[in-house]
């Protein structure tokens, strides 16, 4: 049956629509354009850095739980190893004045490192379901952070210009953080893609028992994302005090939300094994650029949650009637490849 | 040995154990402890929390959960101060917190049945939305222009006696959900969801229609909750119960219910959370801040579920034989 030309494009045009990720910039762009079209201040230079640079720490955080909820589970914990991480780096920091930033980099990420192993020797070790067992390390993390600070805050007054100044550097006229956020989303979206690793955790998240017996170390594999995921969230714990400049125990109080909102709006499936993490990073400017259009835009902030609640809805309900199409339209084909004379008959 | 380990595995016993042994620390950390007077506010406090532990359980045993609790909590408590600002007598307010309450949770139930989504996202979701709401309508006002009598529900004492009245309600509550759960085939019917949800379909389970009621019980309880939280408060505000979710869940799942649904019973919850209110309880009476008592109650929640997969563990190499 040949194809007529219109045929072909729409095809192309379906695959295309098919990619969640380019629907997500379409998105982005829409939203973008409607808040220029009443406030074009949005597109001040100004402007588009406060909202990268606000997209890019629930960003990084995003990566890791992407990553964890494609292998199948959940870290409720980021929020609170951030703000240990954070407090701890900041507080060396204070009491180090010339240390180097690359020594605070070490310590943020060593203690997110050690708060993530923690997540993991009860999930992959103890096999403690891990919505479960991070809610744990949620109440124990945030408080074991609030009660070691003891109410301080650590200001910029008391830390030295060099760290606020990682905020500050510009590579190509876009802040460092900005690149520091694009390098990670490319590097692991790559490790997702292309190493065996990558492939495993999607294995993993899409049939566990089947991973298991095709020989993946499934104990392995989860350790490492929580680790990765502690890692990364120390590391925004030295950035959050880097572009806020004041540091306390309870710095991100719902940034898991905020991160697994960014990850199932960015297309990754809360049951695990499909979505990408570059989902996940456009999920997290969408919605920078949305508080920041509420801002711009004179909104009561009251109405900002809302916003964010009904587009966490609204994606959902669209990505499952797109998800259930496909699942269709393929059965069909698959239907037609098998039976071709009963596909010539249903065909047009 | 092996008493010991089946004994651990029958998880409302060992529940049991730690709660007798919180008791003994509570009594050993503060003389003041065991006086009924301590005990009453022990409870009172923890009542909103316990309310909501129930629809939680039976969302929970189907293999489903609901995040949005303390947000539709303060969506109640908003409509309520609504009423109660535009001259409205404390019994209308009530009437409308339970419309509203059960509306929310009806909206969960819609959206995650009939859109076959996973009910984690859309209560997340929901918990965005109902707490804008509940600020949009009420932005940073707070109301407690309550009757006096309204705010006995929160923690006064049936007469002379140290109950509180919110302890009656909840135990009311109480046989009410454990009658349904354990002794209907309703409840039957929630574990066989929970388990396989396509078997309890083909034995003709109307899967749907269930989840759709636990989803709005859900809702209904809130409204409830946010009056006893309300009347405990003494005010009406939109950020009432924020948070809220956390405790229910780790109450949930210390009394032993499957975080992936199909077991778990109400005995093991109402432990759970007479643990956490004693905990918290004596915690405070030995001086701690509520963020020590926080790691504390995270720690008991890890603790147990540590103890409880090693008793597994134990188990496991006998069961092979």
């Amino acid at each position: 049956m040949p194809m007529s030309r219109s045929a072909g494009l729409r095809a192309i045009l379906a695959r295309l629509t098919g990619i969640r990720e380019l629907n997500l910039v379409l998105v982005l762009a829409l939203v973008c354009g409607a808040v220029t079209l009443r406030e074009p201040r949005f597109l001040q230079a100004a402007n588009l850095e406060q909202v990268a640079l606000s997209a890019t720490l629930v960003c990084i955080v995003a990566l890791g739980e992407a990553l964890i909820i494609i292998a199948r589970q959940i870290d409720l914990s980021v929020g609170a190893m951030v703000a240990a991480s954070a407090f701890v780096s900041a507080e060396w920091l204070s009491n180090h004045p010339d240390g180097s930033i690359l020594v605070v980099l070490l310590i943020g990420c060593s203690v997110g490192a050690a708060l993530g192993f923690g997540n993991a020797l009860l999930v992959a070790g103890l096999r403690i379901p891990s919505i479960v067992a991070t809610l744990g390390t949620l109440a124990v993390y945030r408080g074991g952070a609030i009660v070691y600070a003891g109410g301080r805050q650590i200001s910029a007054t008391i830390l030295p210009d060099s760290y606020g100044a990682i905020a500050q550097v510009h590579v190509a006229g876009v802040s460092l953080l900005v690149w520091l956020a694009i390098g990670l989303t490319v590097a692991l979206g790559l490790t997702a893609r292309f190493t065996r690793t990558g492939r495993n955790l999607y294995a993993l998240g899409s049939n566990p028992a089947g991973a298991r017996l095709a020989g993946i170390d499934e104990t392995r594999h989860i350790a490492f994302v929580f680790v990765l995921s502690g890692v990364l969230c120390g590391l925004v714990g030295v950035l959050w005090g880097a572009r806020f400049g004041t540091v306390d125990a309870v710095i991100a109080p719902d940034l898991q939300l905020q991160a697994i909102s960014a990850v199932v709006v960015g297309g990754v499936s809360i049951f695990g094994g499909s979505g990408t993490v570059y989902g996940a990073a456009l999920g997290a400017v969408i919605f920078a650029v949305l508080q920041n259009g509420v801002q711009l835009l004179g909104i009561n902030q009251f109405w900002l949650q809302a916003v964010v609640g009904a587009a966490i809805l609204v994606t959902v309900i669209i990505y499952s009637r797109l998800a259930r199409r496909a699942e269709r339209a393929e059965r069909h084909s698959r239907l037609r490849r098998a039976r071709p004379g009963a596909g010539r008959e249903a065909g047009p | 040995m092996t008493r010991l380990s089946r004994l651990l595995v029958r998880w409302e016993a060992f529940l049991f154990v730690v709660l007798i042994a919180t008791l003994v620390f509570g009594s050993q950390v503060s003389p003041y402890f065991a006086t009924s007077s301590n005990i009453s506010i022990a409870l009172a406090s923890m009542t909103p929390v316990a309310i909501m532990a129930m629809p939680m359980t039976l969302i929970i045993i189907t293999g489903e959960i609901d995040i949005s609790v303390g947000s539709m909590i303060g969506l109640c408590a908003t409509a309520m101060a609504v009423c109660l600002e535009h001259g409205f007598p404390v019994e209308a307010a009530m009437v409308v917190g339970i419309l509203v309450g059960t509306l929310a949770g009806a909206v969960n139930g819609v959206i995650i049945v009939y859109g076959a989504l996973p009910s984690l996202v859309v209560t997340i979701g929901t918990l965005a939305l109902y707490r804008g709401i509940a600020q949009i309508i009420l932005k940073e006002r707070g109301v407690s222009s309550f009757p006096d009598w309204y705010q006995t529900i929160g923690f006064g004492t049936i007469g002379a006696t140290p109950i509180p009245w919110s302890s009656i309600l909840f135990v009311l509550l109480f046989v009410g959900f454990a009658v349904f759960l354990h002794a209907t085939h309703w409840g039957r019917a929630l574990y066989a969801i929970g388990n396989n949800r396509e078997a309890a379909r083909f034995s003709g389970i109307n899967v749907r229609r269930t989840m759709l009621g636990v989803f709005v019980a859900s809702g209904v309880m809130s409204a409830l909750a946010a009056i006893v939280l309300t009347a405990y408060l003494a005010s009406a505000r939109s950020d009432t119960a924020i948070g809220l979710e956390l405790p229910v869940i780790t109450a949930v799942v210390l009394g032993g219910v499957n975080i992936f649904g199909g077991a778990g019973t109400l005995m093991g919850v109402l432990i759970g959370l007479l643990v956490l209110a004693f905990v918290q309880n004596s915690l405070g009476l030995a001086g701690m801040t509520p963020e020590e008592q926080k790691i504390v109650t995270g720690a008991v929640l890890i603790v147990t579920l540590v103890v409880f997969s090693a008793s597994r563990f134990l188990k496991r190499p006998k069961s092979s034989n």
